[in-house]
């Protein structure tokens, strides 16, 4: 065992922990060589799983966790004075480390999926919920004035003027949650819950797994984050020629 | 175009709004009657309450005391959303929506109101092109017209669904003063076809004198200082703050009223290419103007013939001076007086849209008329007296 998997299998006594250094035995043997490319083409399959099942966390996180955060914005929208108490709440979840997090809610959802959705979503929570506010509060108000004095009511202004101006910030926040879930998911494996973390861990100190686990989790992070930077265009394609103005 | 609706009274009925938390009142019993198709601006200096007077009108501000009547109903009565959409809305910041196109923008009261898409889509192309925009520009977002064009966009917005009432706050306030001018002669033709009874805020008094069938000049304190035809106000001011508001040059200001059609011109001696000077010498007896003008055979002036062009047997085919400036008789006093002014010259031919002389103005004329106290302004009726009629034709 190594020493980090020594240190963290008491912490989480379900997940399994091993090494497999022997296998690996002919790639560990060339001393400096930092990836194995005739090993990694053997043994790729041992990280379709993980990677999927990181893939589907992180989706199930960052939706429940934008839901959440925008029914609060779009309630706080209404009572302002809610603003100050969500942002605080959000703020002091986000601070809680992810492994105290794990165990907090072992008694309540024990180990597995559940858990680790509820702490991903949790972490989202602030960065979302933050940017549907600045975006909202950041719509011109002679919009919302001319909007009211068309006659639009208040949910009509929300879904019609506000939101749809407020989306590239809306966005903007879905980016930096996703980025953060794809790299705190890794941790789940604590959870008991096969994401990439698991083979990065499982083999700490053979470097072609690292740069395969790792790569495939930072490759996850910038497809998702092209994929929203896409829609946001997509989605707001007004913004283009106030920024060609600007260049 | 979709068949108009007729426009409506909008009476306010001693009208007080008092904010929270305010001890003074920013409207304070304000009562007056704005006739159906009739433009009435709301003037005064900032702070004195004309925005909350407007935003009454379509409980965007909400009453405190009195009552608004549109027609006979009031407002109080009405459900604020269905009211506003009853109203045209335009306010200085435009207001356009960025992320819809010119177009959409447009459409939008008519979708509130629950058009089909391809009804609200035609109504959008018939104001797109009563305001004159470029076809091309349809598509575009607000951010990529200029900020005359937007503003058009946002009278075409306000006017989508026909409303009978129309509200603009300050629509100019933020355009350069040449698009200005333009926008304001545009709105004021437009008005010739639509009228709709507009309420109008200014803080500009000579905005006011030029869109305003009546002028409400709004004291400090959101009192009704004066109510009056622009011409009224100009003469007859009610008390110091309104004179102090139309200005010293208020005498000048009601030039800005009147066309030269309006006004008595005098007669000048008319003469033909080819005419025997001598006969031009006698019509030179007595005449008004002191000098012949030359016109061609439609009566188009040629130039002012001099002394020296005298001197021949007949009259010349190429006078000694110019007949600039040749002014139109639609044209605005103000403007023709400038005209006169800045090219150094006492007389001005005056013409119909064929370019065909109807009589000369001078500046003496116009002195006169700033003289006279009992001069009537408001008197738009055309004073056209017959040129006379050379001899000899």
């Amino acid at each position: 065992m190594t020493p980090m998997a020594t240190a963290l299998a008491p912490l989480v006594g379900q997940v399994e922990i091993h090494s497999r250094t022997g296998e690996n035995a002919p790639c560990q043997a060339q001393q400096g060589k930092v990836f194995c490319l005739d090993w990694a083409i053997d043994n790729f399959d041992r990280y379709t799983t993980p990677l999927l099942n990181q893939l589907l966390l992180v989706l199930i996180a960052v939706a429940i966790g934008f839901v959440v955060a925008f029914a609060f914005a779009v309630l706080s929208h209404r009572q302002r004075w809610l603003i100050p108490t969500f942002t605080a709440a959000t703020g002091v979840l986000y601070t809680i480390p992810s492994l105290a997090f794990i165990f907090l809610l072992l008694p309540i959802t024990g180990l597995g999926w559940e858990t680790a959705i509820i702490v991903l979503s949790v972490y989202t929570l602030q960065i979302i919920y933050r940017n549907i506010v600045a975006g909202l509060n950041n719509v011109p108000p002679e919009s919302k004035d001319a909007g009211r004095g068309m006659g639009m009511t208040d949910r009509q202004l929300l879904w019609r003027v506000e939101l749809p101006l407020a989306l590239p910030e809306i966005i903007a926040g879905l980016r930096i949650a996703t980025v953060s879930t794809v790299a705190i998911s890794t941790l789940m494996v604590f959870a008991n819950v096969n994401t990439l973390g698991q083979p990065l861990y499982q083999q700490i100190d053979f470097k072609t797994n690292i740069v395969i686990a790792g790569g495939l989790s930072i490759l996850m992070a910038i497809v998702l984050d092209v994929m929203l930077l896409l829609a946001q265009r997509l989605l707001a394609p007004w913004r283009k020629p106030s920024m060609e103005a600007m260049t | 175009m979709e068949a108009g609706r007729p426009a409506a009274s909008v009476s306010y009925r001693n009208v007080t709004k008092r904010y929270a938390g305010q001890d003074d009142a920013a409207i304070h019993d304000l009562s007056l009657e704005v006739e159906a198709g009739e433009i009435c601006v709301l003037v005064g200096p900032s702070g004195s309450g004309k925005t909350s007077a407007l935003r009454m009108v379509n409980r965007t501000v909400e009453i405190t005391e009195g009552d608004i009547l549109i027609g006979d109903t009031s407002v109080r009565d009405r459900d604020p959303a269905e009211l506003r959409r009853e109203m045209g809305y335009v306010i200085q910041q435009i207001g356009l929506f960025p992320h819809r196109t010119v177009a959409e923008n447009i459409e939008t009261v008519p979708r509130l109101l629950g058009w089909d898409r391809a009804r609200a889509r035609k109504r959008a192309a018939e104001l797109l092109e009563l305001i004159g925009l470029d076809p091309g520009l349809h598509d575009r977002f607000p951010n990529q017209l200029s900020g005359g064009q937007q503003q058009r966009v946002g009278v075409a917005r306000a006017l989508a669904a026909d409303p009978p009432v129309m509200l603009m706050d300050e629509p100019f306030g933020a355009i350069d003063p040449i698009n200005r001018e333009r926008l304001q002669n545009e709105f004021l033709r437009l008005q010739t076809e639509i009228r709709k009874t507009v309420l109008f805020v200014t803080h500009d008094i000579d905005e006011a004198i030029k869109m305003g069938d009546r002028i409400a000049i709004i004291e400090q304190g959101g009192r009704l200082a004066q109510y009056a035809t622009p011409a009224e106000l100009l003469m007859a001011p009610a008390n110091d703050f309104v004179e102090d508001f139309v200005g010293a040059d208020r005498a000048l200001k009601r030039l800005a009223l009147m066309r030269v059609r309006d006004i008595n011109l005098w007669r000048a001696p008319l003469a033909f290419v080819g005419q025997a000077t001598g006969e031009v010498r006698a019509k030179l007896e007595g005449a008004e103007v002191p000098h012949a003008l030359l016109v061609d055979s439609d009566r188009r002036p040629l130039g002012w013939l001099s002394e020296s062009d005298l001197q021949a047997e007949t009259v010349p085919r190429t006078p000694d001076s110019s007949p600039e400036p040749i002014l139109d008789q639609d044209d605005v006093m103000r403007d023709a007086l400038a005209d006169l002014l800045q090219s150094e010259t006492q007389y001005a031919p005056v013409t119909d849209g064929q370019g065909r002389i109807t009589g000369v103005l001078s500046i003496e004329i116009i002195s006169e008329f700033l003289g006279s106290p009992e001069a009537k302004v408001e008197e738009h009726a055309a004073i056209e007296r017959p040129v006379e009629h050379p001899v000899g034709e």
